[in-house]
């Protein structure tokens, strides 16, 4: 067999056996449990009836999961090496590092005392956050720049929701989340390597940050899933739940642009994009005004870029419609004459 | 069934013995020079770069023996160990100690009327004020040393020893080898295998030329049994078991120690790489392919082989010194750090100067030692040496950017011990590109990259 298909098989093997990956199947072993006692204890569901419903024919081998399959697959095939060899993680990181010697004429380590767990400690859980709110901030300019919009409504074409949808992602989106994980990661190991040396490292737990493993593990896969789990009212206003981010997934005009984030609702609350989950709340996913066929190969991934150069156009044009304008209003301010000018003397 | 298996340990044990007493050594190699009838049985011979190397380690032992009193004297005696050829001159370093017993105490015993600055580089080194020839450098810091107590300027930041070894050891060793018997002498018509190196020796010209190459190395003639640790230790004079492969009972200054750049190969073999073995690997290649030809001149496929293993050599030589300019890029880096410290908490700062100076002297040699091996470092070179610049960056801020008409150090500009920090994160940077490092000892960022892979998940496709 072909090395690069040896490579390719091995990527796709690799996302259900890699604890740094959201469909591992511990994660998923875990969602499934909790999806389950969930329906059975809170739902009052017979075992056999919530796991007819969790495995239901309609969601896993609708339309939207055989293109979420495709985007997986074709995704990995073309994917899997490059993106690693564009993004330079390490750059950002040794650039920030450098640039603060600069501003701040030397290194002062600081807190010397403090014990290296502490630090390492501080380091995972502050990278987190900062990861969590990179997700955010760029997940709302994904909803609101057209041209990103062009490319990340693929995500929202999605009608039936299951754990693979969230890698149903077109490869531009894909660049710009590599390109906010090196920026995030870059920036983050950079100022505490800085700040505080050698005692800087990552608690892991798996070969994962353990924030991360402890949100995967809670059930992370079940925001792209027909489970509308819901937290007590207190605690959605810290985390957001499966059913908010379903929400989000809703074509409901109520729905629209809520519920950004990934595993903190602070952003979302604190930028007006909150949305409490709903007893019982039965959504229709997918795209307000879809495009004809949103599962076929040509909607996920030539679509958007057709529809990403005409918005790039439209801007172009406008900005240009703007320059003329402008053009015009100085001419008329500067150059013309005014009426006593011409009056007759 | 034990018996069995003891029976197969034995000989796996007794397998693995003799492979590594057979491990090949240096030398020696049959005479093959055609007509030769004296009654030499062996045509190794680098005698005189080993008599160099102990040259070298005595000028730096002497380099700090300054106490203020005996300039004129020590400068003199200095001079006869860079410039001398005279007989009698004692080996002051390395010298027997307890449990280390070394069998020659003169240079003579190992090879007579040599000198140091006969071989060193004649160009013109950018990286020390007063575009000062090789030599000329040499003895400017020889003439320095001379007046400074134990060999330390406390104004400059200089530390001699440090600055003459690191230097010469490139100047003479480094130039040498891949400057001049690695590279010229490998022509056709250049040392030709099918005459003698000169008139009435035992040895054909390629054979001595390799030779000479590979006695400024440095390796032990048995290196191939080391690994980094023991061949490291050998200069440190560790465990003479190591060291004495014939096992007579002494350490022989000739075929039996580490000197110079190889040991600084050990240093990074023991972070990883594999620099020493496959240097000394190249080598012996070489030698057998020279002593295969049985004294015949070299065609032109034999020259092309040897001249990979050439390039082999001077490719990871190379390496070595960069690695060193990195390693103590790494050291100068960490003790400013301590020195901020200091200097902001009204600590004393004078034994981390001292340890400060000692790194960049050692830094500074290794910088100006990538030059003369023959080749234009370009713009590496030109920012290697305006990141280090003259002298190290002082504690009241500026450093040494040149030298005056009658040798006096000019001090001025406004680097700072911040500003100097970066650079050295800058030169860490640029050697690492330049030259593609592998053992990047003292990292000064740390573990910057080791945390950067710990994140990269590759997991970029995951939506939110």
């Amino acid at each position: 067999m072909l090395p690069i298909i040896q490579e390719v098989m091995a990527d796709w093997v690799k996302a259900f056996l890699d604890p740094g990956k959201r469909l591992f199947w511990g994660y998923l072993g875990s969602a499934l449990l909790i999806a389950l006692l969930w329906m059975i204890l809170c739902r009052q569901d017979h075992p056999r009836q919530a796991f007819k419903k969790l495995f239901a024919r309609e969601i896993w081998f609708s339309g939207s999961a055989r293109a979420d399959y495709m985007v997986f697959l074709v995704n990995t095939l073309f994917m899997g090496s490059m993106l690693p060899r564009l993004i330079g993680h390490a750059a950002v990181a040794t650039f920030c590092f450098t640039l603060l010697h600069e501003i701040f004429a030397g290194r002062p380590i600081l807190l010397p005392d403090v014990s290296a767990f502490s630090i390492a400690l501080a380091f995972t859980f502050v990278l987190f956050v900062m990861d969590d709110f990179a997700r955010y901030a760029v997940h709302r300019l994904l909803h609101a720049l057209p041209v990103l919009w062009a490319f990340h409504k693929v995500h929202h074409s999605a009608t039936r929701l299951n754990p693979m949808t969230v890698l149903r992602t077109h490869p531009v989106e894909a660049i710009v989340f590599a390109l906010r994980g090196a920026l995030v990661q870059g920036i983050c190991i950079g100022v505490f390597v800085f700040c505080f040396g050698e005692k800087v490292s990552l608690i892991m737990v798996l070969g994962a940050n353990a924030f991360k493993f402890a949100f995967n593990v809670l059930g992370a896969n079940l925001r792209h899933s027909e489970v509308p789990i819901r937290y007590w009212s207190w605690l959605e206003n810290i985390l957001l739940s499966p059913a908010q981010h379903q929400i989000h997934h809703s074509i409901e005009p109520r729905h629209l642009d809520r519920n950004f984030g990934v595993a903190l609702a602070c952003w979302d609350r604190w930028f007006g994009t909150h949305c409490y989950s709903e007893p019982d709340q039965s959504l229709r996913y997918g795209l307000s005004n879809p495009v004809a066929n949103p599962n076929s190969f040509y909607s996920v991934y030539i679509h958007p870029f057709n529809e990403g150069a005409r918005h790039v156009q439209a801007t172009i044009m406008q900005t240009g419609h703007w320059l003329r304008n402008l053009s015009v209003a100085s001419h008329n301010l500067f150059c013309r004459k005014t009426y006593h000018e011409n009056e007759p003397s | 069934m034990r018996t069995k298996y003891l029976s197969v340990l034995s000989i796996a044990v007794l397998f693995g013995m003799s492979t590594l007493a057979s491990a090949q050594t240096y030398g020696p190699y049959p005479i093959t020079l055609e007509g030769y009838s004296g009654d030499k049985a062996d045509s190794t011979a680098y005698t005189g770069q080993a008599a160099r190397q102990v040259l070298h380690t005595s000028l730096k032992k002497l380099a700090s023996q300054g106490d203020g009193s005996n300039a004129a004297e020590l400068k003199q005696q200095m001079m006869q160990y860079f410039s001398g050829k005279e007989e009698g001159r004692k080996i002051i370093a390395p010298t027997s100690r307890d449990g280390f017993t070394i069998v020659q105490s003169e240079v003579d015993q190992i090879s007579k009327g040599v000198n140091l600055k006969g071989k060193t580089y004649k160009g013109v080194v950018n990286g020390w004020p007063g575009k000062m020839t090789g030599p000329e450098v040499i003895e400017f810091m020889i003439d320095k040393a001379a007046n400074a107590k134990r060999g330390f300027d406390p104004v400059t930041g200089f530390d001699y020893p440090q600055l003459i070894s690191k230097f010469a050891m490139g100047a003479v060793f480094y130039h040498q080898a891949v400057d001049n018997y690695l590279d010229e002498k490998l022509e056709a018509d250049n040392k030709p295998n099918d005459k003698p190196y000169g008139e009435g020796k035992h040895y054909t010209g390629k054979e001595h030329s390799w030779d000479e190459g590979f006695g400024y190395f440095g390796a032990p003639a048995h290196a191939l049994d080391l690994d980094a640790n023991q061949a490291y230790g050998i200069a440190k004079m560790k465990d003479q078991a190591v060291a004495d492969y014939n096992q007579d009972g002494k350490v022989d200054l000739y075929r039996e120690m580490t000197y110079a750049h190889a040991y600084y190969a050990a240093d990074s073999d023991k972070a990883g790489t594999d620099y020493l073995r496959a240097i000394f690997q190249a080598f012996l290649d070489g030698r057998q392919l020279i002593a295969d030809a049985n004294g015949e001149a070299l065609s032109p496929s034999q020259r092309a082989q040897l001249k990979a293993h050439a390039e082999t050599i001077k490719t990871l030589w190379e390496k070595v010194i960069a690695e060193a300019v990195f390693k103590y890029a790494g050291s100068v880096y960490k003790d400013l750090e301590k020195l901020q410290t200091i200097v902001e908490t009204g600590g004393n700062a004078n034994d981390t100067f001292r340890a400060y100076a000692k790194h960049w002297g050692e830094l500074k040699g290794f910088a100006m030692a990538l030059e003369t091996g023959g080749k234009d470092l370009g713009e590496v070179g030109t920012r290697m040496n305006r990141l280090i610049g003259y002298g190290p960056a002082l504690l009241g801020g500026g450093q040494v950017t040149g030298i005056d008409a009658d040798g006096n150090y000019q001090i001025g500009g406004a680097k700072d011990l911040g500003g100097y920090m970066v650079h050295m994160l800058k030169l860490q940077k640029l050697m690492d590109d330049a030259y593609s490092l592998q053992a990047r000892k003292n990292d000064a960022t740390g573990d910057l990259e080791g945390l950067v892979n710990s994140l990269s998940e590759g997991a970029y496709s995951e939506n939110d």
